[in-house]
C-alpha cells in the first residue's frame, strides 16, 4: 500500500499534521500502536493557555475531539495497534500488526512519536506506588481508577503542577509537592490552583527514599544545597500510597535515530525550519523534535505537513508561503514570555512590564498581599469586579477575548492582563472560568446585593461535590490558611463556563483581597 | 478506587461488568478495560517479581513503555496489563521472574 504521507504517532502533532496534508489534498495514512487516536491527548482535562488561534480555554480532550472529527471528515486513514517498528530513508515503514509485520511505502514521512517520562532513581524507586505523572494521568483520566489514594508529587514544572490538581480532582489526597530545583517550574498560576486549597511545596528538597516491602506505604523527602547535596537533619516523612515522578520528558526518537537521522545532542533530530530533518522528505513535528506543550505540537505538526505538501506539488509556492506564514506567527506567538524554550534556565525577576516576580510565588507557590496589590490586574474597590492574579508573562489571552464589556486589556499575548475601571463589569465571571490558570476572581460588594459591610467573592470550583446553597463553610486564603467562616450564596454551572463551575461565597469586608478558596465544614 | 463521578468528565458511562480470575480469585472488572485497571480497582498493585532480587514491581508508566506491568495473561507470561484490554473469563497471574515456569 503507499501514501502520499505516511504519519507516525496520532497524539496531537500527527494528528493535526494529518489533517493539514489532507486538507491540501494529499492520500495520508496515520499509524499509531495504541488502540484509541489522540496520544496524551485526551487525559489532559484541564483548560490550555494561549489565543484562539492556539485553541486556548479548551480543554486537551475537547481538542482531541476536534482533531479526531477533522481528520475522520477529510478521510485520514489511521491504524491504529500498528506499532512502526523500522523506519527507512527511502521512506518505507514497517508495522507491526498482531502476528503480522507489514511494509508501507510514502512520498513523505512526518515522525509525531511524541515523548516519554523520565524517571528518577532512588532507595525504593521500584516499588509499586511509585509510578510516572502520566501513568497517574492515565490511570485517573482514561481508566477512571485512583492510583492512590495519598499522593508525594516530585516535580513543580507544569506536568507536576497539572497533575497534581488532577489527583484532587480525582478525590486523591496530594500531601506535597517536592522539587530538588530552588523554585517552582511551572507557572505560578498552576501553583497557586494547589496552595490555596492547602497543598505545601518543598523547593529544593528531593525524595531521599520510599518506604515500604511489597508497595509504598511512606516516603521522605530531604533538603538539598545548591550543589544538590544532601542536607542531615532535613528529613521529612509523608505516609503515603503513591509517589508520582514528574521529572520531564525525553524525545521517543528511535526511529529517526535508526533511520539514519543526524541526532543533536539533546536526543532530538537536527531539523531545519519545517522540521525536515537530514533525511530528504523525513520531518519530525511535536515533542519528538523538541519538548514543549501540545499547542506547539500542532502547530508544527501543520508546519511540517504544509511543507510536504508544497514539495510534493500539491500546493503552490506562494500558498505554501501565505500558509506556512500563519503558522509560524502562531508558533512564534506560543514561543514568547518567561516559560518559553529559549527562556528556560533564565532567572525570574521581573515581567515584560518591569513588576518584580513574587518571590513567594516561585518558593511556596502564592503571592503575599503585600506582593499582589502590585499588579495591574488588581485594583481593590466598591461595586462588582475582577481581581485578576496573573503576574508572569505567559501567552495567553482568554480573559481579554472573553469579557463583552471589554473590561480587560492584554496588550500583546504574553502582557499581563490589565482591569480597565472605567468599564462597566457587569459580574457575568466569564472570565473567572475561561481563564485557565484560575486566576481571576470576583469581589461584590454592591448595596442591595450584598449585606452590609460583606463582600462577595466568586472563585472558580472545578471539584466535587459542589458546595450547598447557603452551605456553611469556611473560607481559606491564598497561602490554604483558614480565615473566616463562609457561606456560599450562588453557585453557577452552564455551557458557557466550559465546565469550570462559578462558587459565590459571602465573607466580611476585610477578607475581600484575601480570601480566595472555600471548603465546606 | 473507581472514580464513579468526576467534576470535568462527569459520570462514568455504563460498562459491561465481567468477571476474571487473578490468582485463583474471581474479581470483577469491566469489558475492554486495561487489565492493571481493573486489578488497581481490586487493590491489586504488586504485578511480578523479578528474576534475580525477587522485588515487586507495579504499573510505572501505564501506556506500555517500561514493561514494569507485566504478568501471565491466559498463560502467556509477559503480557504488558496496561494496555492489555481485560475480557471475560480471563486468567491474570502474577508473574515471577521470566514467567517461564515455577
Amino acid at each position: 500500500m503507499s501514501f502520499d504521507l505516511m504519519v507516525i504517532g496520532a497524539g496531537p502533532a500527527g494528528l493535526s499534521a494529518a489533517a493539514e496534508a489532507a486538507s491540501h489534498g494529499l492520500k495520508v495514512a496515520v499509524f499509531d500502536e495504541n488502540a484509541l487516536p489522540g496520544g496524551q491527548l485526551f487525559k489532559q482535562i484541564h483548560k490550555f493557555f494561549g489565543s484562539k488561534e492556539h485553541k486556548a480555554k479548551m480543554r486537551g480532550i475537547d481538542i482531541g475531539i476536534e482533531l479526531l472529527e477533522e481528520t475522520d471528515s477529510l478521510g485520514v486513514k489511521v491504524f491504529l495497534n500498528s506499532p512502526v517498528v523500522g523506519l527507512y530513508k527511502n521512506r518505507e515503514i514497517v508495522v507491526r500488526q498482531k502476528e503480522t509485520v507489514r511494509h508501507f511505502k510514502a512520498d513523505s514521512i512526518i515522525v509525531a512519536t511524541g515523548a516519554s517520562e523520565n524517571l528518577l532513581p532512588f532507595d525504593g524507586w521500584t516499588l509499586p506506588g511509585v509510578m510516572g505523572a502520566g501513568a497517574a494521568q492515565t490511570m485517573m483520566n482514561i481508566n477512571r481508577v485512583k492510583p492512590g489514594n495519598r499522593v508525594l508529587m516530585l516535580g513543580s514544572g507544569n506536568v507536576g503542577l497539572v497533575v497534581g490538581f488532577q489527583l484532587l480532582q480525582a478525590g486523591c489526597e496530594l500531601v506535597a509537592i517536592a522539587d530538588a530545583a530552588p523554585r517552582i517550574g511551572g507557572y505560578g498560576v498552576h501553583a497557586s490552583k494547589l496552595t490555596r486549597t492547602g497543598v505545601p511545596f518543598y523547593l529544593s528538597h528531593t525524595i531521599m527514599r520510599a518506604e515500604g516491602r511489597e508497595n509504598v506505604t511512606g516516603v521522605v523527602i530531604g533538603q538539598v544545597d545548591e550543589n544538590w547535596q544532601h542536607i542531615p537533619d532535613t528529613e521529612k516523612h509523608f505516609e503515603v500510597d503513591t509517589i508520582c515522578l514528574a521529572v520531564g520528558l525525553s524525545p521517543s526518537a528511535q526511529l529517526l535515530k535508526m533511520a539514519g537521522c543526524k541526532m543533536s545532542q539533546n536526543g532530538t533530530p537536527v531539523c531545519d525550519k519545517s522540521g525536515e530533518t537530514s533525511l530528504y522528505n523525513i520531518f519530525a513535528a511535536g515533542d519528538v523534535s523538541g519538548i514543549e506543550e501540545a499547542s506547539s505540537a500542532m502547530i508544527e505538526g501543520r508546519i511540517s505537513a504544509a511543507a510536504a505538501a508544497k514539495k510534493l506539488g500539491f500546493i503552490s509556492e506562494k500558498s505554501f508561503q501565505k500558509r506556512s506564514g500563519e503558522l509560524d506567527a502562531a508558533l512564534s506567538e506560543l514561543r514568547q514570555g518567561m516559560f518559553a524554550p529559549q527562556n528556560r534556565n533564565a532567572p525570574l525577576e521581573k515581567t515584560d512590564e518591569g513588576f518584580n516576580i513574587s518571590k513567594s510565588l516561585l518558593k511556596k507557590g502564592y503571592i503575599t498581599e503585600e506582593e499582589i496589590s502590585e499588579y495591574p490586574g488588581f485594583k481593590p474597590g466598591a461595586g462588582i469586579r475582577p481581581v485578576i492574579e496573573c503576574t508572569q508573562n505567559i501567552p495567553c489571552d482568554p480573559c481579554r477575548d472573553i469579557c463583552p464589556k471589554g473590561c480587560i486589556k492584554v496588550e500583546n499575548i504574553v502582557s499581563l492582563p490589565v482591569y480597565d475601571e472605567n468599564t462597566n463589569c457587569t459580574g457575568c465571571g466569564l472570565c473567572v472560568a475561561a481563564c485557565p490558570g484560575q486566576a481571576i476572581f470576583l469581589t461584590d460588594d454592591r448595596p442591595g446585593k450584598v449585606e452590609e459591610g460583606k463582600v462577595a467573592i466568586t472563585i472558580p470550583y472545578e471539584f466535587l461535590p459542589l458546595p450547598e446553597k447557603v452551605g456553611p463553610g469556611m473560607a481559606y486564603d491564598r497561602s490554604g490558611a483558614p480565615l473566616c467562616p463562609a457561606y456560599v450564596s450562588k453557585i453557577q454551572e452552564s455551557a458557557f463556563l466550559g465546565k469550570t463551575p462559578l462558587v459565590t461565597f459571602v465573607v466580611p469586608k476585610n477578607m475581600a483581597m484575601r480570601a480566595r478558596f472555600w471548603k465546606a465544614v | 478506587m473507581r472514580i464513579i463521578n468526576h467534576p470535568i468528565l462527569g459520570e462514568a458511562a455504563p460498562r459491561k461488568n465481567i468477571t476474571f480470575n487473578f490468582n485463583g480469585e474471581e474479581m470483577t472488572g469491566f469489558s475492554g478495560e486495561p487489565i492493571a485497571a481493573a486489578l488497581r480497582a481490586n487493590n491489586i498493585i504488586i504485578h511480578r517479581y523479578t528474576r534475580k532480587f525477587h522485588s515487586p514491581r507495579g504499573v510505572f508508566c501505564a501506556i506500555g513503555r517500561c514493561t514494569d506491568c507485566v504478568m501471565i495473561v491466559n498463560g502467556r507470561p509477559n503480557v504488558r496489563t496496561c494496555v492489555t484490554a481485560l475480557e471475560e473469563g480471563m486468567t491474570v497471574t502474577t508473574q515471577y521472574g521470566a514467567g517461564g515456569g515455577a
